[in-house]
């Protein structure tokens, strides 16, 4: 035993001088901390370190030494062994104080001839020296594990995911959204929302349970069939062609089915009206179906009055149309209540309101005819017009000249009213739709109130006068925009034109040169 | 055409100008008056910062009134104030 003492006084002296000079250099890994066990360890036998990987605290196992310490060596060993190896695989290398701290603490147990080992912890110094000593210890280990969370090398503890405490929260969530029937949709909606709002610290243990987001944002809420349908009918509409000039009268009347139900789908969606919705889509087929079949009719007229001239025989073009249209309206019109009948009181309520802002003559037909009368209008309002008003003369008498009048006006106004619903970026009630149709041009067979157009003529007119000029050009708008504050010495108009208007029409307002020495527009 | 590139509103919003109605507007109007071609192009950008301007303002009246919908009141209010700005 001496021998083994003496030999291992010897080694660890060696060894001593080797640590203290590289302990400084060497980070603690288990190589030298079972070093120096081995180098400190009593006579007892040396037991293999368990690779115990434990996330303990170490406080605990500061305070798990100090009470076995007391005890006996061989116990010694076990508190010793324990921590080391957790704390090395744990934390990080410790700082130099740290180091000399611990070098300082085994010199003095080197001296005291107790049993020390050199780990950073300090928990072989519980044995033999005081509790301040160990308290020095112990304060400086907690403080470092804290201070730096991130570094700590314990690997990631993750939570098992409790499938039916997620679903769960799922059904919460959507149902608090209180989506209406697409139960399927919103419960991946919630996702992004919540990944977003958690915690995002690198290193905080990430919820694997939620799944990888499927991005649905929020307003797909609303995003029922009858969206898909009415962009199916759009689509087709477009690729029916840019054609520009001669097809306006007669496809903004298609456009205007497809913004119809959009206005529809918005002005019902956005109250998160389930019966509504569900009256909606009762009514969205069938719209589509006349829709589509109105579409391939219009394709057919189109191409016949792509050969006629332009404006002067669009009545003509129209009247032809609404000969073939009447079949369909009056199917639509049989096929219309029916639907309508399911749809809710709102629906069929919003939409009479819808009508009636835009043409006082169609309110003679009763309210579920109303929602009929919103589809055939985009075919042809000459058509339905006529048979209601042979066999209903209507309360106020109607004047045979504003109605061609209506249909371009019509079409034209909810252009520009789905604008300003764009715009709003905000969910909007039918009543400050159809004032903002009163603003914007108000058709009426009296008189012209269109507030905003009026104004606008008044001073095109009253520049062009003042030009000496019976022809408005555009300087004479580029005038108006500068009186309106549109256009200031900041912004010209043409950082307007490029801004707002789409390609195709900037090329035509904006000159700009071209090989051959030309520039267009001809200025 | 170029279509808006924001599809947040999942909507297609046509950026084509009404030019028929815009001109046959123009034409009931002042029948007097002959309106460029290009002219309703810019009549077309002039409704359309219009509308923009009408929006916004409604909107800033509905967020005032911390609600969620905009509602009549709200563009009634939004247009008195845009109309007088855009008398020129």
């Amino acid at each position: 035993m001496n021998v083994r003492r003496r030999s291992h006084r010897a080694r660890s002296i060696g060894r001593l001088a080797h640590v203290h000079t590289s302990g400084n250099l060497e980070e603690q890994t288990p190589r030298t901390l079972l070093k120096n066990i081995l180098l400190t360890a009593p006579e007892s036998s040396v037991m293999m370190p368990e690779s115990v990987v434990k996330p303990v605290p170490t406080p605990q196992v500061v305070q798990s030494s100090r009470r076995e310490s007391s005890r006996g060596s061989l116990e010694l060993q076990l508190p010793e062994l324990e921590p080391p190896t957790t704390l090395a695989l744990g934390l990080l290398a410790p700082g130099r104080r740290k180091q000399r701290q611990r070098l300082s603490v085994f010199q003095q147990g080197m001296d005291q001839g107790l049993p020390l080992s050199q780990e950073p912890r300090g928990n072989g110094s519980a044995s033999s020296l005081t509790s301040s000593l160990n308290l020095t210890f112990a304060t400086p280990l907690q403080p470092q594990s804290v201070q730096r969370p991130g570094l700590a090398r314990r690997p990631p503890t993750r939570r098992a995911v409790d499938v039916g405490a997620f679903l769960q929260d799922l059904r919460d969530t959507s149902l608090a959204l209180a989506s209406p029937g697409d139960s399927l949709r919103t419960p991946v909606a919630t996702l992004p929302t919540d990944t977003v709002l958690e915690d995002t610290q690198p290193f905080s243990q990430p919820l694997i349970g939620r799944s990888p987001s499927v991005y649905h944002s929020l307003p797909c809420l609303s995003h029922t069939e009858a969206e898909d349908a009415e962009r199916a009918v759009s689509h087709r509409i477009q690729s029916s062609g840019p054609r520009l000039q001669n097809h306006n009268p007669g496809k903004p009347t298609q456009l205007l089915a497809g913004k119809a139900k959009k206005v529809d789908a918005l002005a019902v969606s956005f109250p998160n009206n389930s019966s509504a919705v569900s009256g909606e889509d009762g009514v969205e087929p069938l719209q589509d179906g006349v829709g589509e079949e109105a579409e391939e009719r219009m394709e057919e007229s189109l191409s016949v009055s792509k050969v006629m001239a332009t404006t002067g025989t669009q009545g003509s073009v129209r009247m032809e149309k609404s000969k073939g249209h009447r079949e369909m309206t009056e199917a639509a019109e049989a096929k219309e209540p029916e639907g309508s009948s399911g749809a809710s009181p709102e629906l069929a309520s919003s939409t009479t309101e819808f009508l009636q802002a835009r043409q006082p003559q169609f309110l003679e037909p009763a309210p579920p005819p109303s929602t009929a009368v919103l589809s055939s209008e985009p075919l042809e309002p000459l058509s339905t017009r006529l048979p209601p008003r042979a066999r209903t003369p209507g309360p106020r008498a109607r004047t045979p000249g504003p109605r061609p009048r209506q249909d371009p006006h019509k079409t034209g106004l909810s252009h520009y009213v789905k604008l300003f619903s764009f715009y709003a970026k905000m969910p909007m009630e039918k009543a400050a739709l159809e004032m903002v149709e009163k603003c914007l041009f108000y058709p009426n067979p009296f008189g012209s109130l269109d507030k905003y157009f009026q104004h606008l003529c008044d001073d095109l007119e009253v520049f062009a006068a003042h030009a000496g000029r019976k022809t408005v050009r555009p300087e004479d708008l580029e005038l108006l925009m500068r009186r309106q504050g549109l256009v200031n010495d900041q912004v010209s108009l043409h950082v307007l034109v490029e801004r707002h208007l789409p390609l195709e029409y900037r090329q035509l307002l904006i000159p700009c040169a071209f090989s051959g020495n030309s520039v267009f527009p001809a200025q | 055409m170029a279509f808006s590139t924001t599809v947040s509103q999942r909507k297609h919003i046509k950026r084509k100008a009404p030019r028929g109605f815009l001109k046959h507007v123009f034409k009931r109007q002042k029948p007097h008056l002959r309106l460029e071609t290009s002219g309703d192009l810019l009549v077309h950008l002039n409704c359309l910062l219009f509308v923009r301007r009408l929006a916004e303002e409604s909107r800033m009246n509905a967020f005032e009134s911390k609600c969620g919908v905009i509602k009549k009141e709200h563009v009634q209010a939004a247009a008195k104030v845009i109309l007088k700005k855009s008398r020129g």
